[in-house]
């Protein structure tokens, strides 16, 4: 139940029921009005988003068909840039480094967070210090958990320091990308754990109770009560890890600039390398055009799956 | 208004006290490792900032330093313009959280309730932008920003990020919570439109609006490539390209690198632990959690 | 579903909400004065220069190198002092966001009226493309563009020569390489620091005896390169494919011939260093652009290829005890019978979309004439004739090395796509040396990669 949902209206808790009352004249009105105050409340949005989002990416869909190197006139190329990139290792090896980095990263760090949450949703002073320890990465941007990494990662840092594995974490092909990832979970499991108290905390106390009284189990609790309870959670967690490992952009841009070779390249490195330091922007919208379509397929499909699920 | 809602959801997971037992120590010495394991990289960070230049990366290592050199938290705000990025980073922080906390929950609230021909399309749209990675459309932007005369002003970094699509998206599913009957009740009693979204919406919306304004702050922390681009002069950078730049500069050290890193990451640290509590809250309702 | 009254619930939000509002309206208020208030702080800081005459605001960026900027703002200085009523905007570029920013902001028209470029961006990208203007001898004081070009040695305007043969920057430095090693490393190792390595096979034997290991780790490498932007990474593969006179591109720049054989043995020779005789190991370096080479600085890399003077400069000023433990040596050969080497130059250019031209080249001119004190203080190279014979250029230690590695150095080749070939190169090499990919398989992957860039 949410609380802001729930709570004023509960606190009133005097008997009315004035909702029952005829009133469709009025009705009628309201509706145009309310469609005209519709379209003006959202219009300061939409004049942002028409000039500074809609427009560039209008821009973008167009420039993918065109060969643009910011100063030449655009010349029409068709296909062409889609051809040049399905026949690119370079693009080969960044779409499946984004593959393996997503779910690299955002599987444990959901599973670790699921756990986490389940274990700090507890009113406790202990729970409530170990929930701030959890969250401060959350706070913390990219930019400075690079940077800090970067140090930690050094061959005379902080990791060799206390494992002794003498690993080039950073400049080693197979290293490289498991260095990322390790980095990345720490900095976004705190993220999922949030996502993932605030379900648990929308599960109601005698549901709870409900299962302790039937003999259920501690552990069969969770897994028969918790987690179909969370379902929905799930699906925006899910939602989450892949929009935000796909556009994945600072950890590699700082820490490896793709390398070594092109074991940690991917789609958001090229992106940017392709529009900026290439000029290349047919190239580049081109990238962004099939991104943008995978996200969209990715998207419906798990809203499809869960939805499925929950039927 | 619901915080006592939250604290009262809180004790979830169907254990009293009375059951706190040998499973509850297991459980939290687990996730006590896991914190220290999470903290360690901070303490790192603060110690190197604290060592003489000489005890960074030492083999074998410095845990404390030798000598504890507060002095070096200064060495940004002596050594760079920190303190002008600092300036930038809040002044182009809290505008774009302002001008966020106008248009997001308007729209998100007009997509919701009020009908209008065009306006699911409309959603779709702003809903499919999530999907394009910034980093391409910033060359067209970069275009219009020029030709509006905006490079290196605060209105080029500030007014191309007036909305968020997360921001409308996450607004709508709030107010999707909110029951119609509590508008049209509002509506039978002779409240406008305007007054009923002033009065009664965006009171109920606070939770939501605690998270939008968290994420558009902290996206705006963290971005490095716009106010890079748009940015020429150094009077208009903001923290993360005076960090880029001080990582570049050649007369950087670990010290004041990770003096700034750290530095940087106070503010939002802050603003989280402020609003945690909404901010949990905030995500139930994005989630569309109903009891 | 409801069996509260909605009306006491919007009384009480009603209630609930005056307060709010006037916090609101605050904070309103702020978000409109805060850009105003820094609006002042800007005017207040140094932009309202007066002067009688017309005003000339002048915007100049380079990128970061801290005694360069030092002695641009000195300059700055002077010059606005002498030109009433002309500002100089200066700004200094983060290094490894300096390419992309200057092409962007050039690309789209707008972009500083000054830049200082180096020699491949400057025939890669920005004269092709029609960014920057030819130079304007008049303003520079000189008669024509021949008057101009004869003060300088020959060859050193190659670096800024369009396609069209006109000339479109004049240079603040002029680099070439030299050989650096800690001579109090080859003593103790054994080495006689009166002969250094003359071919690399010699880098090879002798770097072998200067390397240290600690644990498993080599805390000082022999020998190494430098590993950073791809730039660094096409410096150095440029310089040994001068020597094995090897191509990355044919003669038409149609097709690349970087898997032809003396292409190949270019990487072969960075590879055997590291990957057979192991004087260096590329992990352990320092891979940020901090100070690029700063584990030559404090000794934990005891040979390097410096390549441009600055470097020397730069170690003089930060690291003054370690300094005086190195020398300056010609740098190594592959067939020391034909000695072979690069050079490369930054050059200071007017942006084509810039309404002050005549104005941005007479500070050219003041900038690029201050040849001593570039020498003195940055040890920036500005090669008029006779430059090493100079007053300012016989203080310079190690002046005679310096001066000869320009008698046998090029300007690499450039083409167009220049930067995402770099990038190509960049992580060929990276393939071999740190993944231990064979450099004939490296190269090949990169030939047709070029081929496919090429092409388009």
């Amino acid at each position: 139940m949410m609380p802001s949902r729930r709570s004023p209206v509960e606190r009133e808790g005097r008997a009315g029921r004035g909702l029952s009352a005829p009133w469709s004249p009025l009705r009628l009105r309201g509706h145009q009005e309310r469609a005209l105050v519709g379209v003006l409340m959202a219009l300061p949005a939409l004049a942002f988003f028409a000039a500074f989002a809609i427009y560039p990416i209008l821009r973008v869909f167009y420039l993918s068909l065109f060969e643009y190197n910011l100063t030449s006139p655009e010349r029409w190329i068709g296909l062409g840039n889609f051809a040049y990139l399905f026949a690119d290792p370079t693009f080969k090896a960044a779409v499946v480094n984004t593959a393996v980095y997503v779910v690299g990263t955002y599987l444990p760090t959901i599973v670790l967070a699921l756990l986490i949450a389940i274990g700090l949703n507890h009113r406790s002073h202990v729970a409530g210090v170990l929930r701030t320890i959890y969250f401060v990465p959350v706070a913390m941007t990219w930019v400075v958990v690079t940077i800090m990494w970067h140090l930690i990662y050094n061959r005379f840092g902080l990791l060799d320091q206390l494992l002794h594995l003498h690993t080039n974490w950073l400049t080693d092909g197979t290293w490289a990308p498991l260095a990322l990832i390790i980095m990345s979970v720490w900095k976004e499991v705190g993220f999922f754990v949030i996502i993932f108290l605030a379900g648990l905390q929308s599960i109601r106390h005698d549901i709870y109770e409900a299962a302790a009284v039937d003999g259920a189990g501690p552990l069969r609790i969770q897994l028969h009560v918790t987690l179909p309870l969370l379902r929905p959670v799930l699906a925006v967690a899910t939602i989450f890890a892949v929009i935000r490992g796909m556009q994945a952009f600072t950890p590699q841009y700082v820490l490896t600039d793709g390398g070594p070779g092109d074991a940690t390249q991917v789609i958001n490195l090229l992106v940017y390398k392709t529009a900026f330091v290439y000029a290349e922007m047919g190239r580049a919208s081109a990238i962004a055009v099939l991104m943008f379509g995978a996200l969209l397929v990715m998207t419906l499909l798990q809203l499809r799956i869960f939805r499925a699920r929950s039927a | 208004m619901s915080l006592q809602g939250v604290e009262a959801e809180r004790s979830a997971a169907g254990l009293s006290g009375a059951t706190a037992s040998a499973g509850w120590v297991f459980r939290f010495v687990l996730l006590g490792l896991g914190a220290a394991a999470l903290a360690l990289p901070f303490a790192y960070a603060i110690s190197t900032v604290l060592k003489p230049a000489a005890e960074a990366l030492s083999v074998p290592i410095h845990w404390l330093p030798s000598r504890f050199l507060w002095a070096n938290f200064l060495l940004p705000f002596q050594q760079t313009n920190y303190g002008r990025y600092f300036f930038n980073s809040f002044l182009v922080g809290v505008s774009v959280v302002i001008l966020n906390l106008i248009t997001c929950p308007l729209a998100g609230y007009s997509f919701c309730k009020l009908r209008y021909p065009g306006r699911d399309l409309l959603f779709l749209v702003v809903l499919a932008t999530l999907m394009i990675p910034l980093e391409v459309i910033y060359v067209p932007l970069y275009d219009l920003v020029f030709k509006l005369g905006w490079t290196n002003t605060y209105w080029g970094l500030i007014i191309p990020a007036g909305t968020s699509a997360f921001g409308i998206f996450l607004m709508r599913q709030t107010t999707m919570a909110i029951p119609d009957e509590l508008l049209d009740a509002a509506r039978m009693d002779g409240a406008s439109e305007w007054r009923i979204y002033i009065r009664i919406v965006l009171p109920l919306l606070r939770p939501a609006l605690a998270v939008l304004a968290i994420f558009i702050f902290m996206n705006n922390w963290d971005s490095l490539l716009w106010p890079l681009l748009v940015a020429g002069k150094d009077n208009y950078w903001t923290l993360p390209v005076g960090l880029a730049a001080m990582q570049n500069n050649n007369e950087v050290n670990f010290s004041l690198l990770m003096a700034a890193a750290l530095e940087a990451s106070v503010p939002t640290l802050v603003v989280y632990f402020l609003l945690q509590r909404y901010f949990v809250a905030g995500i139930a309702l994005a989630a569309g959690l109903q009891g | 579903m409801f069996d509260s009254d909605p009306r006491a619930l919007i009384e009480d939000s009603l209630a609930r909400c005056v307060p709010r509002r006037a916090i609101l309206k605050q904070l309103v208020a702020m978000g409109l004065a805060l850009p105003a208030a820094s609006a002042l702080l800007d005017a207040c800081s140094g932009q309202a220069a007066g002067g009688s005459s017309a005003k000339v605001t002048i915007s100049l960026w380079t990128h970061t190198h801290p005694p360069m900027i030092q002695l641009m703002k000195t300059l700055i200085k002077e010059y606005e002092a002498r030109h009433e009523g002309v500002t100089i905007d200066y700004q200094q570029i983060p290094n490894n966001e300096f390419g992309p920013k200057m092409l962007t902001a050039l690309s789209s028209g707008s972009g500083p009226d000054v830049i200082n470029m180096d020699d491949v961006s400057l025939r890669g990208d920005y004269i092709p493309k029609g960014l920057v203007v030819p130079v304007d001898p008049k303003a520079l004081g000189y008669e024509s563009v021949e008057a101009l070009t004869s003060r300088y040695i020959p060859g050193a305007f190659v670096g800024a020569t369009g396609g069209d043969g006109k000339i479109y920057g004049v240079p603040l430095e002029y680099d070439a390489a030299a050989f650096g090693f800690h001579f109090d490393q080859f003593q103790e190792a054994g080495l006689d620091p009166s002969s250094p390595p003359r071919t690399w096979g010699d880098v090879a034997t002798m770097g072998r005896q200067l390397v240290q290991y600690q644990g498993g780790t080599m805390v000082r490498q022999g020998f190494d390169f430098l590993y950073l932007h791809s730039g660094w990474y096409t410096d150095f593969i440029e310089l040994l494919l001068h020597q094995t006179g090897g191509h990355i591109l044919n003669s038409q720049r149609t097709a690349s011939v970087i898997a032809q054989s003396r292409s190949v043995q270019a990487l072969t020779i960075w590879n055997d260093l590291i990957n057979k005789y192991h004087v260096g190991d590329p992990h352990v370096s320092s891979t940020d652009a901090t100070v690029p080479y700063s584990d030559f600085y404090t000794g934990k890399l005891s040979m390097t290829v410096l390549i441009g003077p600055w470097a020397q400069a730069q170690m003089q000023q930060t690291y003054a005890g370690q300094y005086r433990q190195v020398k300056m040596a010609a740098v190594p050969q592959v067939d020391p019978s034909r000695p072979a080497s690069r050079c490369y130059g930054y050059f200071m250019a007017v942006n084509k979309a810039s309404k002050v031209q005549e104005e941005a080249w007479k500070f050219i001119a003041y900038v690029t004439s201050q040849h001593d004190r570039w020498l003195s203080d940055v040890l920036f190279v500005q090669p008029i004739k006779g430059w090493q014979n100079t007053a300012a250029a016989r203080k310079i230690d190690f002046i005679d090395v310096w001066a000869e590695s320009y008698a046998t150095a090029k300007f690499d080749e450039v083409g167009p796509h220049w930067s995402e070939i770099e990038d190509t190169l960049k992580s060929s090499i990276q393939d071999t040396v740190f993944n231990g990919v064979p450099p004939e398989t490296s190269f090949t992957r990169a030939q047709s990669e070029i081929d496919r860039i090429l092409k388009g």
